[in-house]
């Protein structure tokens, strides 16, 4: 094969697994502190990419009009909005539910992203509609016979590992992160030592959610267009990239995502005349990967308490 | 207890109030007649354009004095899921008051219900489902449709097409049963007027990241990209084509036919190509009515590309319950004869199986933020050039 | 709450079972957006009052003592409701389906509620009974009950392809595998042109001793009855078999070391209990019936799709479990009936429906965190243990 291709689709794989990576974090962050499925990530992830698009239409409507300030501000106020509504699903709807069963929290946070998901359809103007997202980014591209680079999926990806590493420092660098690390090892004695465990839940949801805000907004820029159920593939695939990647660290989500568009990508390319066929194989691989390895490829180091 | 029995008094009193209310208002016969389509779920635009078209319909019949009956359209959501078409069909069919009804935009959900409408003998009127199947596939005098099937798009697409003078293509559609159909229709009338595929892609409805095929698509290097699949994703396979760098012609079905389609690829779609069948509806007296009477309804969602479908099965539907009145068998069969009747969508003529043979394609081009029937484009009349060209 | 000492009275429960049939029938009945929103908040208030009442307790009480006769009362309850809709094939129609979703989410409830092997792949094994009729209808000849037990064989046989991964992994990770097994499910379907792609094959209905099920019931013209009759029927009496099956298994030795590999493996596997084996068994039992209700499902529709077996759809059979209470089977009949018959009812709001099932669901579990009837103690006697 042609090597401007293959760099083409090496890089297309990036950008894609940088995505799946960013919604598996916070999967991974919440099976953390609480050992839950939160289905309505998918969905705050969309929330996080509209509340990016009103801020833009909110930018333009007062006259500022400098890209990078549109751009700045879109991240914050979006990180900042998704990461109230995360750490309400947190308040109001998770933990009220720590003494049922693990999995009705699943039952809950997936109605929650329903109604979210209705929300944007039915009140959002023509919702339901796929919406244009502004391309706030430089557009050139640079081309080496085949293969192009474009500028903005450079800066995508750039800022994409800008805030895995953030994240990453966040967690085992600072006190807070400390806080987080203690609550998922164990949350009875954690809260023993004296950290407060209601909060350190509702914080681990906030930045959760704001990151799915950012994976939302990267969507937005790279593909120039969202719509109101982009959340729930990006939710179902980014919790499988959690999960095979291993829940016991961050890194086990990033490795995740990378290797579940490895497979998408290999798979739409290596069967050309059966492309169709790709998301069975991604998911046939998947299924034989957990036969392989139970607890993910970064197996979790924990040992079973009697 | 005392208060229980309290809220069942109340109950029956609000019953036994609203009953009186609505048989005082009652001056004309009521009759019932239904619309289902998607209410949510992915392709709720359609769905409710679709509904809101029909109901147009109604409302425009029920303002005119010289309606004979009052109509009011119950209309049900089918998800576009195939078991809760059974079940909204069901209950539309199996109400006796239901004379008759425009049903389904997903091919899948209309294919399950034909079968109930068969055996409750309710006659219906497709307004969006393109399989031919649906009226081909079996012999149900109760079905009927009024847009044409995906076989008279993929004819005229192929010929033209090759007419223009485009040699090779590449095949994306999404695998519902709506992309795999034209998948299988162009191929076929491909074949015949002698068009090279180089590749064919099956892509998910839901899919986000047509990265990856569509660098293999630069590879392939294609003089056309042909799509088949609906709006959504036709949006995002267009814009990543540009990032991308795959330079050929797009060529859509009906299912990207829509404002939104515009509107989420603004420059880019320009020279995009769309066959969708029946008459241009701003050409026809009939058509500029419709679009008249739709904004002026103040709807909150447009009508989408099969609005005027909805609109016209649901007229066609209201015209002959006045013709024979409201009797399920005698509709049926006068809609069986259906032949030449003006619509805002054209001629309707049906055949022995309920279809509507006038098939009438439009080809529409994207010019300017606009779809412009190509006949009346610059493109089709050379100031402009479509791609590869 | 349910923990509190309540003292069983069979007034009470027959008295509180009458008035649910008459409320469902008026429910079902119910057409009009005002009706059943009061219905909606009568049964709000009537349910906030009998837990003030300890009414519920007292139920659960009265059932461990009378169990037969209260299991007969439910049934004849059943019985009187389709009776009431004896010619209205829609009612019929929604209740069947409720009553096939509630055999599907007993055997789920055999998976995770007993044994703790999570299945997110509810749909698809459902899709493999349907599926199963259908072909089979088509180029065989074989009874319909004899097709409706190999859904349920065919179900469980493709099922053992994911025992290994599933015994492997735990908690989330497998629950991870199912997902990903119900995504291949539907999409390989799709794309896969042998059963007919997204267009879907038609199945031909159920025949029992030479009575084609989509016939309607004439008797010398007085009598006519809607033909979903025969299916609500079928329907009953599959959900009472698969019920009593469950029942059994719960209260046999079985039961008891499916209960206790949940609640501890490492604690079963030093007592010698073959984790491997139990695990399997569930899965196995709970994908056979998840396959006979597809194909009893299939049979009724007569038609059949992929876009009917998505994961979405295996969440909403997850649902009916959770929501109904963990391993409890009343609560996943009662949880069964909600999720069908409610989003059904709501159609009268149109696209703002799931909105609103949304928002209901949440509050039922923000108010019972641990589902609607969550699973009681151990019952070792049954009928014989006195409050």
């Amino acid at each position: 094969m042609d090597i401007g291709f293959l760099g083409q689709y090496v890089v297309n794989g990036l950008m894609l697994g940088m995505m799946y990576s960013l919604v598996a974090v916070g999967f991974t962050l919440f099976f953390g502190v609480l050992d839950i499925i939160k289905f309505s990530h998918g969905d705050v992830l969309m929330v996080g990419a509209f509340a990016g698009l009103t801020t833009f239409f909110g930018l333009e409507a007062i006259g500022i009009e400098s890209a990078w300030i549109q751009l700045v501000t879109i991240v914050v106020v979006s990180c900042v909005l998704t990461g109230i509504l995360g750490s309400m699903i947190g308040k109001y709807l998770v933990l009220p539910l720590k003494s049922a069963p693990a999995l009705n929290t699943l039952l809950i946070t997936l109605m929650a992203g329903t109604v979210l998901r209705e929300c944007i359809r039915l009140f959002f103007p023509d919702g339901s509609n796929p919406k244009p997202f502004p391309s706030l980014l430089p557009s050139e591209s640079y081309s080496w016979g085949n293969f192009t680079l474009r500028l903005d999926s450079l800066m995508l990806l750039i800022f994409g590992t800008l805030v895995i590493v953030a994240i990453s420092l966040l967690i085992n660098k600072t006190k807070l992160g400390l806080a987080i690390r203690a609550v998922a090892q164990d949350g009875e004695t954690a809260k023993i030592m004296g950290i407060n465990f209601t909060l350190v839940v509702i914080v681990t949801f906030a930045i959760g959610s704001g990151v799915a805000a950012i994976a939302g907004i990267m969507n937005g820029l790279y593909y120039n267009e969202i719509n109101f159920d982009m959340g729930l593939l990006l939710g179902v695939i980014g919790f499988s990239a959690a999960i095979v990647g291993g829940l016991g660290n961050i890194y086990g989500a990033i490795l995740g995502g990378f290797l579940f568009a490895g497979l998408q990508t290999f798979g739409a390319v290596a069967l050309p005349f059966a492309s169709a066929y790709k998301d069975v194989f991604a998911f046939a691989v998947i299924i034989m990967i957990m036969a392989w390895r139970p607890t993910g490829l970064i197996a979790e180091r924990t040992s079973e308490r009697v | 207890m005392q208060k229980t029995f309290r809220i069942l008094t109340f109950l029956v009193m609000v019953c036994l109030v609203g009953s009186l209310l609505t048989t005082a208002a009652l001056a004309k016969e009521k009759v019932k007649v239904a619309f289902i389509g998607p209410l949510t779920g992915g392709v709720s635009a359609n769905g409710i354009g679709g509904r809101n078209s029909a109901q147009l319909a109604v409302n425009l019949r029920n303002a005119d004095p010289s309606a004979k009956y009052e109509y009011e359209m119950i209309s049900l959501d089918d998800e576009c899921k195939p078991n809760i078409g059974v079940q909204v069909a069901t209950k539309a069919a199996a109400d006796k008051h239901v004379i008759a009804a425009a049903t389904h935009y997903c091919s899948a959900v209309a294919m399950g219900a034909v079968g109930t409408y068969n055996k409750f003998g309710l006659p219906v009127i497709v307004w969006g489902a393109v399989l031919p199947d649906v009226t081909y596939g079996n012999d149900y005098k109760e079905v009927h449709r009024v847009n044409g099937t995906m076989i008279n798009q993929n004819q005229v697409a192929a010929k033209f097409m090759r007419d223009m003078g485009y040699k090779t293509w590449v095949i994306i559609h999404d695998t519902t049963d709506y992309g795999k159909g034209h998948n299988t229709y162009f191929t076929k009338e491909l074949e015949k007027v002698g068009g090279k595929i180089l590749g064919r892609f099956g892509v998910t409805a839901d899919q986000q990241d047509f990265t990856a095929e569509l660098t293999k698509v630069k590879q392939l290097n294609p003089d056309v990209v042909y799509f088949g699949g609906l709006t959504n994703i036709g949006v995002r396979i267009r814009l990543q084509m540009e990032k991308l760098g795959v330079d050929a012609q797009f060529q859509g079905t009906s299912g990207i036919k829509s404002d939104a389609f515009l509107n989420t690829l603004g420059p880019l779609s320009e020279g995009a190509l769309s066959f969708q069948e029946g008459a241009p509806i701003d050409k026809l007296p009939g058509g500029k009515y419709f679009t008249e009477q739709y904004d002026k309804a103040g709807f909150e969602r447009g009508h989408e590309a099969y609005g005027p479908f909805a609109f016209a099965a649901m007229n066609l539907i209201l015209d002959t319950i006045e013709d024979v009145g409201p009797n399920r068998k005698k509709v049926r069969k006068s809609l069986n004869k259906v032949n030449g009747y003006e619509s805002i969508v054209g001629e309707i003529s049906f055949d022995d199986h309920g279809q509507n043979k006038v098939a009438a394609i439009t080809k529409y081009v994207g010019q300017d933020g606009k779809w412009v029937v190509w006949e009346d484009s610059e493109y089709g009349n050379g100031k402009r050039k479509l791609k590869k060209l | 709450m349910s923990n509190k000492i309540a003292s069983p009275s069979l007034p009470i429960s027959l008295a509180v079972i009458a008035l649910g049939t008459a409320f469902a029938i008026l429910f079902l009945g119910a057409e009009n957006e005002y009706l059943i929103g009061s219905l909606l908040v009568f049964v709000t208030l009537a349910v906030v009052a009998s837990s003030k009442f300890n009414i519920l307790n007292r139920m659960y009480a009265t059932f461990a003592v009378h169990e037969v006769l209260m299991q007969a009362a439910i049934v004849v309850a059943t019985l009187l409701l389709v009776a009431w809709f004896y010619d209205d094939h829609f009612s019929l129609l929604m209740i069947t389906a409720a009553m096939v979703y509630a055999i599907a989410a007993i055997g789920l409830n055999i998976q995770f509620g007993y044994a703790g092997v999570l299945n997110f792949a509810g749909a698809a094994f459902l899709g493999i009974g349907c599926y199963t009729s259908a072909v089979l209808g088509q180029y065989t000849n074989l009874p319909s009950m004899l097709i409706l037990c190999l859904g349920g064989l065919v179900a469980a046989v493709i099922g053992t392809i994911l025992i290994l991964p599933v015994l492997r992994t735990s908690g989330h990770y497998a629950a991870l595998v199912t997902i990903a097994f119900s995504i291949l499910f539907k999409t390989f379907l799709e794309v896969n042109d042998v059963l007919g792609g997204p267009q879907g094959l038609n199945v031909k209905p159920t025949v029992l001793f030479g009575w084609n099920f989509n016939t309607n019931i004439e008797i010398r013209d007085e009598f006519e009855a809607s033909f979903y009759l025969c299916y609500a029927l079928l329907a009953l009496f599959l959900l009472a078999l698969a019920f009593i099956f469950t029942r059994r298994l719960e209260r046999s030795w079985i039961g008891l070391s499916m209960d206790s590999i949940r609640l501890d493996e490492t604690a079963s596997a030093c007592y010698g209990l073959n984790i491997a084996l139990w695990k399997s068994v569930a899965f196995t039992f709970g994908n056979f019936l998840i396959g006979v209700a597809g194909a009893m499902y299939g049979q009724m529709l007569g038609y059949v799709a992929p876009s009917n077996f998505t994961f979405g759809d295996s969440l909403i059979l997850v649902s009916i479990v959770l929501l109904g209470g963990i391993g409890n089977p009343w609560g996943v009949i009662t949880a069964a009936s909600i999720v069908i018959l409610l989003p059904e009812k709501f159609q009268i709001i149109q696209e703002y429906r799931f909105l609103l099932y949304g928002i209901v669901v949440i509050f039922i579990l923000l108010y019972r965190p641990k589902g609607l009837l969550p699973r009681q103690l151990r019952n070792y006697l049954p009928g014989g243990m006195k409050a």
